[in-house]
C-alpha cells in the first residue's frame, strides 16, 4: 500500500507508532506478589511471585496462576480454584482484593500493576462488614509502593514514649517507606495508648462496628478500656484487658489509609508497635494479649 | 424495482402457512441463537435460516442481509475491542488516553465483539426472511383482534424497511446518472437524505394503511381454516425447543469470553449445531417429498387417466 496515497492513515500509523502502541502486551515490567487466602487470611491457598508486562492487570496476573471464572463481561471474579462466592442461610461470602493492602475502587480488570505491588484476594464472609477498605497484612506495603503506581509518605503521630515511637519510625522506615507522589496528603500512623489517640476522628472509627470501621474489633471505656475481638460473622469472640494492642489499617475516605497503633496500656502498646513486621503478614489487623499475634477477626 | 426485504408472493411452505406459524418457526430458530452465547450456536443458526430463506425463495432477501450483518460485525468488533480493554491476550498495546484509560486491543475482546456482531445478523437474518416470506396484510389481520395499534405498528415497521432500502437505491441511482462530471455522493450524505425523507414516508404508509381501513374496527371475520403448513412449522419450531432445552441441560452451548476465550465444543452442542439446521430444513423438505410424490403419481397416472377421459369423451 502506499501510504502516500493515503495521507490519514499514514498519519494515524505515525500518530500510533509516535504515541507507543506496539505489537503484544509490552515489555516486562517487574514483578508482583500474588496472595491468595480464604477466611480473612485464616488459610492461604496460594502465595507466589509473579512477573508482570506493561499491561497486565490484576486480572490477567491471577488468571495466570489460578483457575478462574468470571461474570458480568469478565468483570467480577466469581470463582476462583472452584471455590466461588455464594449465599447461604442469610450469609454472603465473595472474593475481594487489595493491592498493597488497600481496598481497590475499581475492578480486577481495570487495575494496572507496577512492579513490587502486591495483591492479595480473599475470600470472606461480608455480611457483616460490606467493605474492609484498608488491612494491615500486605506490610510493608503500602509505605514502600502506595497505591495506583504512586507513592505516599508516612506521617507519623506519635502521642507515645519516646523508645516507641523510634521504634515504630524505624520500622517504618527501615521498611522502605520513600517520599510522596502524590499531593492529597500520607498515609497518617496513630501510635499511643487508646486513652490518647480515641479523640482523633480516624481512630475513633473503632468504637464503631465492623460495618463502619472495616475493622472487627472495637474498644470499650476509656480508663480502663477492653478491646472487644470479633469474629468473622461480627459477633464477640473475646475480650482483652491490660495489656492488650492492636494494629489496625481503617480509611475512612479516599485517601491514604490511617494506621492505628494502640494497646489499652503502654504494656499492649509497646507490643502492638513490636508486631509491625512479618507479624502482620496476611492479616486484616492484628491484636496481641502479651502473648503473641492474634489475627482479627477471630474464627 | 421490488426491494429486496420487501414481501414477495410465493408458494414455500412458509408462504402458504398462517403467520403465527411462520413467526413461531422464525422465532424459535431466532431465540436459541439469543439464549445460548456460543458463536458455533449462532453460525448454526445462522445457516439454517439461509437455507430457509433460500428454499423458501428468499435469495435476495438472505444476500441483502449479509451484505447489512457483515458491515455490522466489522462495527461491532472495532467498537467493542476500543471501549473494551478486558481479556488476557494483548495483541496491540495501544494509547493512555486521559479519560478512556489505556487502550489495549485484546483478543477476547475481539471475539466478544464478533459474538455481538453474529447475534445482530442472526436477528437481521431472521428479520429479512421473515419481511421476504410473511404477508404483512396477513400478519395484520391476525393482530388486530388483538391489538390493533401494536398491529398497526408492526405493519409501518414492516413496510417502511424495504421502502427505506427502495428509497436508498432510487437515490444511489440517481445521483450515479447525473453524469462523471457531477461531484460524488457520499454514503453519509444519501443516509442523511434517507433519514430526512424517512417521517414523509412513513405517514404516507400510514396514509394508505389508513385508506385500506386498517384504522377501522376488526370485521368478524369468517373462520379460516388453517392452512396445512402450519403444523409442520410449529412442529418443527416444537422441536427446535426441545433440542434447545436438552442441550442446555446437557451444559451445551457455552461461551466465555473473558478473562480467555472458551468455546465448549462438547457433543451437546455439535450435536445442537447439527440438529438446528437439520430440523430448519423439515417443513421444506417434506413439501418437496410431497411434490416429488405428487408429480410421480401424476406421472404413473396420467396415461391412465387419459384414456379414461378419452373412453369417456
Amino acid at each position: 500500500m502506499n501510504l502516500a496515497r493515503f495521507p490519514a492513515a499514514a498519519a494515524v500509523l505515525c500518530a500510533a507508532v509516535a504515541a507507543g502502541c506496539g505489537l503484544g502486551p509490552g515489555e516486562d515490567s517487574g514483578e508482583v506478589e500474588l496472595t491468595i487466602s480464604r477466611d480473612y487470611g485464616a488459610t492461604v491457598l496460594e502465595q507466589r511471585t509473579e512477573s508482570i508486562d506493561e499491561s497486565d492487570t490484576v486480572l490477567r496476573v491471577l488468571d495466570r496462576s489460578a483457575d478462574l471464572e468470571t461474570r458480568y463481561g469478565g468483570g467480577f471474579v466469581r470463582s476462583i480454584d472452584g471455590l466461588a462466592g455464594s449465599q447461604n442461610g442469610g450469609r454472603r461470602t465473595d472474593w475481594f482484593f487489595y493491592v498493597n493492602g488497600i481496598e481497590s475502587p475499581v475492578g480486577s480488570a481495570e487495575y494496572d500493576l507496577s512492579d513490587g505491588d502486591r495483591v492479595w484476594w480473599d475470600h470472606h464472609d461480608w455480611t457483616s462488614a460490606m467493605r474492609v477498605p484498608a488491612v494491615v497484612g500486605s506490610w510493608p506495603e503500602p509505605f514502600v509502593h502506595g497505591f495506583e503506581g504512586e507513592r505516599w509518605a508516612a506521617d507519623l503521630r506519635c502521642r507515645a514514649a519516646a523508645s516507641v515511637c523510634d521504634r515504630v519510625s524505624a520500622q517504618i522506615s527501615d521498611a522502605g517507606a520513600g517520599p510522596s507522589d502524590r499531593s492529597d496528603g500520607a498515609i497518617t500512623v496513630l501510635v499511643g495508648v487508646w486513652e490518647r489517640i480515641r479523640s482523633n476522628p480516624d481512630a475513633g472509627l473503632l468504637d464503631e462496628p465492623p460495618s463502619e470501621s472495616g475493622v472487627f474489633a472495637s474498644f470499650a471505656g476509656a480508663r480502663r478500656p477492653l478491646l472487644t475481638l470479633l469474629n468473622e460473622r461480627g459477633e464477640p469472640a473475646g475480650s482483652l484487658g491490660r495489656g492488650a494492642g492492636l494494629v489496625a489499617a481503617l480509611r475512612p475516605a479516599d485517601g491514604p489509609p490511617t494506621w492505628v497503633v494502640t494497646g489499652t496500656d503502654r504494656v499492649g502498646l509497646t507490643a502492638a508497635a513490636g508486631m509491625l513486621g512479618d507479624d502482620l503478614s496476611n492479616h486484616f489487623a492484628v491484636a496481641t494479649d502479651g502473648g503473641g499475634p492474634l489475627r482479627v477477626p477471630l474464627r | 424495482m421490488r426491494p429486496a426485504l420487501a414481501y414477495r408472493p410465493g408458494r414455500s411452505p412458509l408462504h402458504r402457512a398462517s403467520p403465527g406459524a411462520a413467526i413461531s418457526y422464525l422465532g424459535a430458530l431466532v431465540a436459541v441463537g439469543f439464549v445460548f452465547a456460543s458463536p458455533l450456536v449462532l453460525v448454526s443458526v445462522g445457516i439454517a435460516l439461509a437455507l430457509a430463506g433460500i428454499a423458501a425463495g428468499a435469495k435476495c432477501a438472505v444476500a441483502a442481509s449479509l451484505r447489512l450483518a457483515v458491515p455490522l460485525i466489522v462495527l461491532m468488533v472495532l467498537v467493542n475491542a476500543l471501549v473494551t480493554q478486558r481479556g488476557d491476550t494483548v495483541l496491540v498495546r495501544g494509547w493512555e488516553l486521559p479519560v478512556l484509560g489505556q487502550m489495549d486491543v485484546t483478543l477476547e475482546s475481539l471475539a466478544a465483539g464478533g459474538r455481538i456482531g453474529l447475534l445482530v445478523a442472526v436477528a437481521v437474518l431472521g428479520f429479512a426472511v421473515y419481511s421476504a416470506c410473511v404477508d404483512p396484510d396477513r400478519v395484520l389481520r391476525a393482530l388486530r383482534p388483538v391489538a390493533r395499534r401494536s398491529a398497526m405498528t408492526a405493519g409501518l415497521v414492516t413496510r417502511m424497511v424495504p421502502l427505506a432500502v427502495a428509497d436508498g437505491a432510487r437515490l444511489h441511482e440517481a445521483a450515479g446518472l447525473r453524469g462523471p462530471a457531477a461531484a460524488p455522493v457520499g454514503r453519509a450524505e444519501l443516509a442523511r437524505r434517507l433519514v430526512e425523507s424517512s417521517l414523509d414516508r412513513a405517514v404516507d404508509v400510514a396514509a394508505t394503511l389508513e385508506l385500506r381501513g386498517h384504522s377501522l374496527e376488526a370485521r368478524p371475520q369468517r373462520e379460516r381454516r388453517p392452512s396445512r403448513d402450519d403444523a409442520p412449522l410449529i412442529g418443527t419450531a416444537v422441536l427446535i425447543a426441545l433440542a434447545a432445552l436438552v442441550a442446555g441441560l446437557a451444559g451445551g452451548g457455552g461461551f466465555e469470553t473473558y478473562p480467555q476465550i472458551e468455546v465448549d465444543a462438547g457433543p451437546a452442542t455439535l450435536s445442537l449445531c447439527a440438529g438446528l439446521v437439520l430440523l430448519a430444513a423439515i417443513p421444506f423438505m417434506r413439501a418437496k417429498i410431497k411434490r416429488v410424490a405428487l408429480s410421480r403419481t401424476l406421472a404413473s397416472t396420467r396415461p391412465v387417466r387419459w384414456w379414461g377421459w378419452r373412453a369417456r369423451g
